[in-house]
């Protein structure tokens, strides 16, 4: 395993948005490497965890620029591609999950054939064999009627639905990473315990590597295998995940994390007062 | 019967075909916090929307500080009882200014002394006086909802009904509402319904709390019965542990 090449290798990730009242920074210098683990990356709104994600796809908008030392995809130089080659990886073999299945899928559609697309695209498949894919694949996303969800509208299905379709689109083609924005936020923590078993299961049954963008430090703890934390842009500092509640690990953390742990109410260990965040502008510097 | 803030008996409430409230009855006290949890679906933004009047389609007994409400509540209720919406970007109207949201509910209720009382609104949910004077796009999301609760106590009310004030916010900005939401209430001695997904946000500002599903009640519990971990029903039991993060089987 430590042999193996890593998934993605990201050295110094930059991402500048050039607007016409200054540079507004959103990733400032990302390192890390992506084997085939659960690597989660936690920080507030504004931290660059979003465009972190989609630096990697190539899914910066205008007026936004990325730039890095190195960016691999199991060994491809991602930084010397042309938009067409980036294009071809995209969805192939790194996919994303959004948030909002709401926002993310094409309305006046079926779920279905907007699952078959995909394969048929990624996968030069014929119609059929898409979507007997598809109907599979539908399966595996623990949805019961298949053959009924298939023929659904957007607007027909519940949101734990919607993101579990969402899912079986990005991982028809069998991406080698899957990187998810938030995946789970907009669900119950039920629904949400189903979706997380299914990329679980991704994980360590296929080896796939997974991106896991998210603000909920407890999920974070609980379901990643190393955490990245992040804020305005820069990373705070990269942790094994168990040891983010481990009491005896304290005295090592980065104040950032330590105050994004201490504001979560706890059922636990009740408090009158709820510990708020003391900003370091050092922390950016 | 002075002690009870609001009290719901039997309440039921249908949308066309689908009932979405079954039988749902429980009191609240005077100056308690008092949680309702549940799923998307449970119903409970839907019994929040039939206390404060927004909802009038319901059968069944909702009575505030003793007194039977009628389908359509007078001013004096909508004085008394006020709502905290969930999202801060969606309930603050973008082309007013914070001002003119604050204004708007003293002029209704005929309230003197505007300027006064839009100042120390502002104080009071900790914003800096020069706010006052802004828009909704020039404030963050944690500024928002503390113009909407600003908003909300404006007008001196006694019960606060609070729809997910914090499912919106960043961690730490959530921790600086609910703090700012728990000092308001002991200084003014409010009554709060805090309806929320988040069990350890009710653990944290509630005393006792209602479990729904599907429109019913399924338990109600004090918080520290919840603290223990010890519902009595397999529902309650089943929320808890699945807010307690992911586990690997085997």
């Amino acid at each position: 395993m430590a042999s193996e090449q890593p998934l993605l290798e990201v050295d110094n990730l930059k991402v500048d948005f050039h607007t016409p009242t200054g540079i507004v920074r959103a990733v400032r210098g990302l390192s890390f490497t992506l084997g085939r683990e659960r690597l989660g990356i936690v920080g507030e709104s504004g931290s660059g965890k979003s465009m972190t994600g989609r630096a990697i796809l190539d899914l910066i908008p205008h007026p936004g620029v990325v730039s890095a030392d190195r960016m691999r995809f199991r060994g491809q130089d991602l930084t010397a591609m042309d938009k067409g080659a980036r294009r071809k990886l995209r969805g192939r073999h790194i996919s994303m999950v959004m948030q909002d299945p709401k926002f993310s899928l094409n309305p006046v559609e079926t779920v279905g054939s907007q699952i078959a697309e995909a394969y048929r695209i990624h996968r030069k498949a014929g119609a059929k064999e898409a979507r007997e894919r598809s109907l599979a694949m539908l399966e595996q996303v623990q949805i019961r009627e298949p053959a009924r969800v298939y023929d659904l509208y957007p607007h027909e299905v519940s949101g734990g639905m919607g993101q579990r379709v969402m899912i079986a689109m990005m991982l028809i083609a069998e991406p080698e990473v899957l990187i998810a924005d938030e995946p789970t936020s907009a669900l119950d923590v039920t629904v949400q315990l189903q979706i997380l078993k299914i990329l679980d299961d991704l994980v360590t049954e296929r080896g796939m590597g997974l991106i896991f963008i998210s603000h909920d430090l407890h999920l974070v703890q609980s379901f990643c295998d190393r955490v990245i934390v992040m804020y305005g842009g820069k990373v705070m500092e990269t942790l094994p995940a168990a040891e983010l509640a481990d009491p005896a690990a304290r005295s090592r953390r980065h104040p950032y994390t330590l105050g994004l742990l201490e504001c979560l109410p706890d059922l636990g260990h009740p408090r009158a007062k709820l510990a708020t965040l003391n900003r370091d502008p050092a922390w950016l510097a | 019967m002075t002690n009870t803030a609001i009290s719901v008996d039997k309440l039921n409430v249908s949308f066309g075909d689908s009932h979405v409230v079954k039988d749902l009855s429980f009191e609240v006290r005077k100056g308690e916090s008092y949680g309702l949890v549940g799923e998307s679906g449970s119903g409970k933004s839907t019994v929040l929307r039939v206390l404060s009047g927004l909802n009038r389609e319901w059968s069944g007994t909702v009575a505030i500080e003793g007194a039977v409400q009628p389908k359509a509540r007078d001013k004096a209720f909508y004085r008394n009882v006020q709502m905290v919406f969930q999202d801060p970007y969606g309930s603050l109207h973008p082309k007013k200014t914070v001002d003119d949201t604050l204004a708007e509910p003293l002029a209704i209720h005929g309230l003197d002394n505007a300027e006064a009382r839009i100042g120390k609104a502002l104080s009071d949910v900790g914003l800096p006086a020069s706010f006052r004077f802004r828009y909704p796009h020039q404030l963050s999301g944690g500024q928002r909802q503390r113009v909407a609760i600003a908003r909300a106590l404006v007008l001196e009310p006694s019960i606060l009904l609070l729809d997910e004030p914090t499912s919106a916010l960043d961690v730490s900005i959530q921790a600086e509402v609910l703090n700012l939401l728990a000092a308001l209430r002991q200084e003014r001695k409010l009554t709060y319904i805090l309806v929320s997904h988040d069990l350890s946000v009710v653990g944290h500002m509630c005393e006792r709390l209602l479990v729904m599903q599907f429109g019913r009640a399924v338990e109600e519990m004090t918080v520290e019965t919840l603290a223990a971990r010890q519902p009595q029903t397999a529902y309650a039991q089943q929320l808890l542990t699945a807010s307690a993060g992911f586990r690997r089987a085997g």
